[in-house]
């Protein structure tokens, strides 16, 4: 892969999800990829679906004509982010129609020039993928002692049609590199449940009860720990974990971590540059257990 | 279909041919097949993340909307329940894409001037006006200290360049339909 990448964090990330930014800051420095903060960017579109789908097209068309101009490619951590893209990137292909007016609307509104030709990784295909598991295995200093389950959140994996970085029913990417990492993790019948993140918009108290409900899941099945790679299930189930308790009437304690915060764990960082601070579940006793983390 | 002459008994509403019509166009442009292959299998409803804790029932959507019915089901509350997983257009075996047919509805409920539920019209003010559906909130951390981006030693993010600009045109871009 290219050694120089166009980060495009969206909105959630770098407005709230700090941990997961800080990981990704972080360990991009040891694969010696450099991470470019290109200016002028804007949301995706994505969380305005429900509003206006050419609206939607209309954001991403945008954001990826701006990378375009730079010759970057992107990196969206985010995956409602990385769906909006890749699928406006498809449909601009394969509708003329649709590509001819907002092509249109881009350049008089805007001046931007859209061919579509960019490559757009999230953090699973970037670290599965293009920087490789082999490459990944060398830089392991600390491995993970845990038994990770892993959520890939829905528009990771969903839908087929949409370049997605992993296979939709029984994706498998995340599992590998937590393997590559020393940890251990195996299959669970909840994996592929929502996060409930989307619903916050609307209906809070049934987005935190299906947040809640997968985390029983994850603890009730014994794992040590849950590994998430979306800002929304960043904020529901780590962020959130103590309400979305409350509001199912559970006592839930599972350490969740960003993919990305492990990845640097076990490459030897420290907690603190990770943002391992942010995160408000759990994690404090299975970093000092297995000496991530000196007693305070 | 929608020249059926069915009455909906419950609230009295009939089809509507040019609703169902114009679903048909913006679907196609989008490269999605119409409600009309719908029979009604029910996989949409049975991996349903909403369907648990709203009841919501994609392959009921799916028929009503079938028979022409877009105006009930735009008047519905429970189309603003889907959490858009996608699991309904991933299985259906018809590939038909319910959650996306939903959009398109909701676009038009809010096309017409309807109240925008929960908090749209917020994320919808800030995006236009930053570039952003929220600014960066200060957070706590397990230690109950405050934290921000400069803080945490994260660089400013800056959004649109020319932000009145970005502005306008999103003003106008928002109003446009597929």
């Amino acid at each position: 892969m290219e050694k120089k990448i166009g980060l495009f964090l969206g909105c959630v990330i770098p407005t709230e999800q700090y941990g997961y930014e800080m990981s990704i800051r972080e360990i991009m420095k040891e694969f010696d990829v450099e991470l470019v903060d290109v200016p002028n960017i804007s949301c995706c579109g994505g969380p305005f679906k429900s509003i206006n789908i050419f609206m939607q097209i209309y954001l991403s068309a945008r954001n990826i004509a701006i990378f375009e101009k730079k010759g970057l490619d992107i990196y969206a951590p985010c995956p409602q982010c990385h769906l909006s893209l890749s699928e406006t990137k498809k449909r601009m292909k394969d509708s003329p129609s649709l590509a001819k007016r907002v092509r249109s609307r881009l350049e008089e509104e805007e001046g931007l020039l859209y061919n579509g030709d960019v490559r757009i990784y999230h953090t699973i295909d970037l670290f599965h993928d293009a920087i490789g598991l082999d490459v990944m295995k060398e830089k392991v200093k600390h491995p993970l002692p845990w038994n990770i389950a892993c959520h890939y959140g829905c528009q990771t994996i969903r839908y087929s049609g949409a370049d997605r970085p992993d296979a939709a029913e029984h994706p498998l990417k995340m599992e590998e590199i937590i393997r590559v990492l020393g940890g251990s993790t195996r299959d669970y019948s909840e994996k592929l449940n929502c996060c409930g993140g989307p619903l916050i918009t609307t209906h809070k108290d049934a987005a935190y009860t299906t947040a809640g409900e997968k985390l029983k899941a994850v603890n009730d099945r014994g794992f040590d720990a849950l590994s998430i790679v979306c800002p929304y299930g960043g904020r529901m189930m780590d962020s959130k974990q103590e309400k979305a308790g409350e509001v199912m009437g559970e006592k839930l304690h599972i350490p969740v971590f960003y993919l990305t915060q492990l990845i640097g764990l076990s490459l030897g960082m420290s907690p603190g540059r990770l943002g391992l601070d942010l995160n408000l579940s759990p994690v404090e006793e299975l970093l000092i257990r297995d000496h991530f983390l000196q007693t305070p | 279909m929608s020249d059926s002459g069915i009455t909906d008994l419950f609230n009295m509403s009939t089809p509507e041919k040019e609703g169902l019509e114009d679903l048909i166009r913006k679907l196609d442009l989008l490269g999605i097949e119409g409600p009309n292959l719908c029979f009604q299998c029910s996989k949409c409803t049975s991996g349903c993340e909403s369907m648990k804790l709203l009841e919501l029932q994609p392959h009921a959507v799916m028929a009503s909307a079938k028979d022409g019915f877009i105006e009930e089901i735009m008047n519905s509350d429970l189309i603003w329940a889907c959490i858009g997983c996608y699991k309904c257009k991933e299985r259906c075996p018809q590939e038909m894409s319910p959650v996306e047919l939903m959009f398109i509805i909701k676009n038009r409920y809010v096309a017409i001037g309807k109240p925008v539920p929960g908090d749209y019209q917020t994320m919808l003010q800030n995006m236009i006006s930053k570039g952003f559906i929220q600014d960066p909130r200060d957070v706590v951390d397990r230690n109950n200290r405050n934290n921000d981006r400069n803080s945490l030693r994260l660089p400013e993010i800056r959004g649109p360049e020319d932000k009145k600009h970005f502005s306008e045109v999103l003003s106008r871009i928002a109003v446009e339909e597929l």
